[in-house]
């Protein structure tokens, strides 16, 4: 090393060293939960979603048949998760109603998004008044609480079924894409990688297709996937409450409107199975959401 | 006697998700009572890290590794929350940057200073605090303190909100004040003020003062030493004369020769090759070592020391050992320096005719806002035309009308008519408004004009913005960007294959071809506005506006840019219209100037006419409130 | 700026104006909407008998009720009743609907109201606590409770809480809201309160406490955080001087935005514990075609909406008046 240095002074000017890996982000340490809480939630939802489509396979009892003899039969060897007060098999109903419920949930989220995209994406394009009339509908439309909105709209649709009651929920839950695409649209509209390619003479559909729709898919895949949540447990409600999908129709939340009877009978896997399911597949959808969110408090706290 | 801060040996990292970034390594200085030391560097050379080290205020990420801050001889590097709040304001305070931000936007400034006042002594009464706090609006110079004090920070300007900064760290009579940048978000002329009431409060109230800044004329102004940090460490320190007239460090001699003065009489600006280090992992020897032409083989392999000068003067370099070659910088003193030497050009076709330009906002129902007022001025064809003014003196609008993205609302702009369109405007068109903005003798505002010249005026005309983060679509690929316009146009691209076109365009504003399939986001500033103009030069321009393009740029780096800018324009030859507000660019680079104030355009003229005799008052403050510092060192390194 | 006294008259009619219009406008929506609907509105009146109604009765008995006038003649007279008052009678209790409201909206004003106040308190709370400790054990254990629990059904809390509480455990009743007889006791009435009432603070608390978290731990980044503690003051003077305060605002209109969500919270959970409430009744109401029951109530359920929607205005515009929101 001594040697090296004494002969170390003299000019050599600018060396080019080896150059660096450009080393792409790498993940935070609370990214990294987020990673893991996502694999962990798309596994369990997975399963769910292939359990309910292959239940043929494995469930072999009708569902139809109501069996009188073993109805509130606590979970046991036969009825692995137990029977209901009409002596239906409970592990069975969750596989087959969960093809319902995930259904519903699926077609009402692609009603509101297409209905929340356009409506936010002509309201953001649109004149100042006309957007402001438009962010107002929103607004009152808003302010309605979803759950009369959906009674009523229901009532008039008549008697409900899978396709009726994912309209219902469709149309009532666009609001809050509508708001977040429009804000989106609005922001990047004023961005100045749009103003140089209007420049440029990029037109409209140009300009849409480019720059805009690339950049609000992903704010709103956050809000589509809560969406699926929220239809879900919204079509749940209903169908406990008994204005949703008629009992015979098995849905996860048609399988909790015999609680009452359950409760007499103190059946309490009548309550526990269905809606645990019922929430594990909620708490998947929530761990997709938040991973697909984008992290905003992405700074540092000054505090 | 112990000294009033001395700061030993002291290293902060940050934890990033990339890994460990050492922000400050192993630095060491000391500060007098009632002196000024300037700390200069280049955006993440560490100096404000440094000063939020000592006052403990580094976000939660960051954290003092090693080292001691030792006040009047305590060493406070290990204290806790509690006792440090108890020092904020009273021992040391600080103003920060951005004047926008740095105050609560829903609290009256009189509160906030009225807060800051009674913290460091709270048996006040009300009206003692209330009076304490107009003594402090006074001190900054804020008139009618009284009234002002109830109103909020949106109703203040920027320099206005930054003497209110000021009056709340002065409340607690600090010993030492921080002020990490505190002119550089603000406008020439207010920042020429600031900095004379910086001076003042300064010598009035004797505290010590340690002055962040990126401006070696600014330090010279301010300064009684100057600290130069790179990479994180001081690679120089001594008296402002010492570090001005007589610099040790390679660095500190990039530095100076990198200012736009030393680019008089030079075809090009200096700039310090390459880029910065990362301080992820910083590089073995000396960091500076791969950009310093005079490196010794040493540099690669063993960190210089600091070497002493004299008694008050040190550097960090190799070059001061006596095993080293005597290497003296090539001196020449700032008097000898030629004018700028921009050849006047002879009469050339106007290419762009901007007639009595007026464009009003409404700011709501009843208000309206001037932002352009009777605009005219002329771009010949190969002109560099500069647009110089303050933030909110119109020069964007300008831009942006001749662009076509406003419609003057009450006037007219005009780029570029070809000759025999003109027939078409005179008459009729001219008893409407006077106004308008002729582009190639064409009224690009005239719709039907516009239509039948639509891809001409789309393809000849490109602009440059400031923001090269905004400007560029984060979600496409750099290749993809470049050649967005030839695939709106339509264009068969000249060179094959649009890949191939952009591959051109990258090697033609200096970037590896390396980045062509990589996202705007993973390059830096510099390199994503060399993309911006690579995209704008895809069309092969007649005219180029640039609005702002080297603000939110380093200083080394805009020199870059500038570079590339003449460079470009000498093989292109296209008219190009600079906007900026920092003159000495302007004068560099351009060979016409006009200056905006208010909207309006308050004097044009030849660069070095304009330079040299200003008439308009306007023009004269603005030439005056560029710091100069450095020249009062009359001779400097070239 | 409301200066003149003329000015704030002005102000004030002009909201009134709207408020009428828009209730006019519901009115008429819900009015055509519920009749459209198909059903048939005798069964709430005459339950089973409806079944062996003649033609000829059944068109005595609509004529009764007036329901077999056109729809448009229906509706004026709806209206003039009910500008005079007269809200005409519920189908199914025979009583005016006046009288059947006021029985029940007592309780759902204590469930609701109760819940509302604890909900935004404990929010704050919650929010406030993970903000200071942010990152910390204390603020990712609140967190992930929040996650899971905000996951959870109301009504799936509720009977779950019904059959531990309830029916196995037997400490709390688990319907209605006194045991009959003992409508004054308070205490009875206390304990029949606990259930719903953890139940709707249990459903909506965690959203709002999420919120408020983020909504500090966005003001934590601001710049003059930083300029507050270079002054000199505490982490906790900062947090709560400054970054605190300019939640505040934003936090009230969400607090006032969100009174008719936990109301039609609150309605699922009255149902779910039988608790006699406005929510029992606008569901028995709307499927039972109880008409005249289901008018006011979506009526009052609107006027909630535009008072709190009015208030979220009012919120705003004092913080633009007074300057301190740019």
């Amino acid at each position: 090393m001594a040697v090296r240095m004494e002969n170390g002074f003299e000019i050599v000017g600018i060396r080019t060293l080896p150059r660096e890996e450009q080393t792409r982000p790498r993940g935070h340490r609370r990214d990294k939960e987020s990673e893991r809480s996502f694999l962990g939630a798309a596994l369990i939802l997975t399963t769910i979603i292939l359990g309910c489509l292959l239940c043929d396979l494995f469930v072999s009892r009708d569902l139809g048949y109501l069996d009188l003899r073993n109805y509130s039969v606590p979970p046991g060897r036969e009825f692995l998760f137990g029977t209901d007060t009409m002596g239906r098999d409970i592990f069975a109903m969750i596989w087959y109603g969960g093809r319902i419920s995930l259904t519903i949930g699926i077609a009402a989220t692609m009603f509101s998004t297409v209905l929340g995209v356009v409506f936010g994406a002509l309201s953001g394009c649109a004149p100042v008044w006309a957007d402001a009339l438009m962010m107002r509908l929103v607004e009152i439309l808003l302010s309605i609480p979803s759950l009369m909105a959906v009674i009523l709209i229901q009532a008039i649709l008549g008697e409900a079924n899978v396709f009726s009651i994912s309209f219902v929920l469709g149309i009532t839950g666009w609001m809050s894409i509508a708001k977040v695409v429009r804000s989106e649209v609005r922001q990047i509209r004023e961005c100045e990688y749009v103003i140089a390619s209007r420049c440029m003479g990029g037109g409209f559909f140009h300009i849409l297709w480019k720059h805009l729709t690339p950049n609000f898919v992903s704010s709103i895949m956050f809000m589509v996937v809560m969406n699926i949540r929220s239809a879900i447990v919204a079509e749940s409600t209903l169908s406990f409450m008994g204005i949703g999908l008629p009992v015979e129709v098995i849905t996860w939340g048609s399988m909790l409107s015999l609680s009452e009877d359950a409760m007499l009978a103190n059946a309490w896997w009548i309550i526990l199975f269905p809606g645990a399911f019922l929430v594990v597949a909620l708490l998947c959808f929530t761990g997709l959401g938040n991973h697909l969110r984008r992290n905003f408090n992405r700074g540092q706290s000054n505090l | 006697m112990a000294e009033l801060l001395e700061v030993q040996n002291l290293s902060v990292s940050f934890e990033t998700p990339k890994g460990e970034v050492q922000a400050v390594r192993d630095v060491s200085f000391t500060l007098h009572t009632g002196e000024v030391l300037a700390v200069v560097g280049e955006s993440g050379s560490g100096k404000s890290a440094l000063c939020k080290a000592v006052m403990k205020l580094l976000p939660a990420s960051g954290r003092i590794r090693a080292g001691g801050i030792y006040i009047n001889g305590t060493d406070i590097s290990r204290f806790g929350e509690r006792k440090m709040h108890k020092l904020r304001g009273k021992l040391f305070s600080m103003v920060f940057q951005d004047p926008m931000t740095s105050l609560n936007p829903t609290m009256t400034i009189g509160a906030q200073i009225a807060e800051a006042v009674r913290v460091h002594d709270p048996k006040l009464t009300r009206r003692q605090i209330y009076d304490r706090a107009a003594e402090l609006m006074q001190l900054v110079e804020i008139d009618r303190a009284q009234e002002r004090m109830h109103l909020y920070p949106h109703h203040f300007s920027g320099g206005m909100r930054q003497r209110c900064v000021m009056a709340i760290a002065l409340a607690g009579n600090p010993t030492i004040l921080f002020a990490d940048e505190p002119t550089t978000a603000l406008d020439v002329t207010i920042q020429a003020q600031i900095l004379g009431l910086f001076r003042k409060i300064q010598q009035d109230l004797g505290m010590a003062t340690v002055f962040v800044t990126h401006d070696l004329n600014v330090a010279a102004e301010a300064a009684d030493r100057v600290a130069v940090m790179y990479a994180g460490k001081i690679v120089e320190i001594g008296t402002t004369e010492e570090i001005f007239r007589d610099p040790r460090h390679p660095y500190t001699w990039g530095l100076l020769r990198s200012l736009p003065v030393y680019g008089r009489g030079q075809e090009t600006l200096y700039t310090i090759p390459g880029l910065p280090p990362t301080l992820l992992n910083p590089p073995k020897g000396d960091a500076f070592a791969c950009r310093n032409p005079y490196a010794l083989a040493i540099d690669y392999e063993e960190e210089p020391p600091l070497f002493r000068v004299s008694d008050t003067h040190y550097a960090a370099t190799w070059l001061l050992d006596e095993r080293a070659p005597k290497i003296t910088p090539p001196v020449r003193k700032t008097a000898d320096l030629p004018p700028y030497g921009h050849s006047v050009r002879e009469e050339q076709e106007i290419l762009l005719d901007v007639r009595h330009l007026t464009h009003v906002f409404p700011l709501d129902k009843k208000t309206t806002f001037k932002a352009v007022d009777d605009v005219s001025f002329q771009i010949k064809r190969g002109e560099i035309f500069g647009l110089i003014g303050e933030s909110g003196s119109g020069k964007s609008t300008v831009a942006r009308l001749i662009m076509n993205l406003y419609r003057p609302n009450v006037g007219t702009a005009v780029a570029g008519k070809k000759q025999f369109f003109g027939q078409n405007l005179s008459g009729g068109d001219q008893s409407r408004s006077a106004a308008r903005i002729l582009y190639k003798g064409l009224d690009i505002n005239d719709p039907i004009l516009f239509r039948q010249h639509k891809k001409m005026l789309q393809t000849t005309r490109q602009i440059i913005f400031q923001d090269s983060n905004s400007s560029l679509n984060q979600r496409m690929r750099v290749w993809d960007i470049i050649t967005e316009p030839l695939r709106i146009q339509h264009i068969v691209p000249p060179r094959g294959s649009l890949w191939a076109e952009a591959k051109f365009q990258m090697h033609y504003v200096g970037l590896d071809e390396a980045y062509l399939n990589r996202y705007p986001a993973e390059l830096s500033g510099g390199q994503r506005q060399r993309v911006a103009i690579a995209r704008a030069l895809s069309m092969e321009p007649e005219l180029l506006v640039a609005d702002e393009p080297v603000a939110s740029l380093d200083v080394s780096i805009q020199a870059q840019i500038v570079n590339l800018f003449r460079h470009l324009q000498q093989e292109h030859g296209f008219s190009f219209l600079f906007i900026a507000h920092d003159l000495a660019m302007v004068e560099f680079l351009c060979d016409r100037v006009g200056v905006m104030y208010q909207g309006k355009l308050v004097e044009t003229g030849e660069t070095r006419e304009l330079f040299a005799n200003p008439r308009h008052p306007y023009t004269k403050a603005l030439l005056s409130a560029m710091p100069k510092g450095g020249s009062r060192f009359g001779e400097m390194l070239v | 700026m409301t200066g003149s006294r003329w000015g704030r008259i002005q102000y004030w009619g002009k909201k009134l104006l709207i408020l009428i219009v828009s209730l006019l406008v519901l009115s008429v929506a819900v009015f055509y909407i519920s009749r459209l609907a198909p059903g048939d509105p005798l069964v709430s009146y005459y339950g089973d008998r409806v079944e062996k109604m003649s033609l000829a009765e059944r068109e005595w008995a609509e004529d009764k009720l007036g329901l077999n006038e056109p729809l448009t003649v229906q509706y004026v007279c709806w209206l003039e009743n009910a500008l005079q008052g007269d809200f005409g009678i519920s189908y199914k209790y025979k009583l005016p609907v006046v009288t059947v409201i006021r029985e029940r909206i007592g309780n759902t004003l204590l469930l609701g109201g109760t819940g509302f106040v604890l909900i935004f308190g404990l929010a704050l709370l919650l929010g406030i606590a993970c903000a200071r400790h942010e990152g910390r054990m204390i603020d990712s254990v609140i967190c992930s409770i929040g996650t899971i629990s905000s996951c959870i059904p109301e009504f799936w809390v509720s009977l779950l809480l019904m059959l531990f509480f309830s029916v196995n455990l037997k400490w709390l009743p688990g319907s209605g809201a006194y045991t009959a007889g003992q409508a004054s006791d308070w205490g009875d009435r206390v304990r029949h309160l606990i259930l719903p009432l953890t139940a709707v603070v249990l459903g909506h608390l965690w959203y709002y406490a999420y919120m408020v978290r983020n909504r500090i731990l966005e003001e934590v980044r601001a710049d003059y955080v930083l300029l507050a503690k270079a002054k000199g003051l505490t982490r906790r003077r900062v947090l709560f001087r400054h970054c605190l305060r300019n939640v505040l605002p934003s936090y009230l209109s969400i607090m006032a935005i969100s009174v008719p969500h936990i109301l039609g919270g609150t309605y699922i959970i009255e149902m779910v514990f039988s608790y006699p409430g406005l929510g029992t009744l606008t569901y028995e109401s709307a499927r039972y075609h109880d008409y005249n029951l289901l008018m006011i109530l979506c009526m009052l359920t609107g006027i909630i909406v535009m008072l709190c929607d009015m208030a979220v205005k009012m919120v705003c515009k004092r913080g633009t008046e007074k300057g301190a929101w740019p």
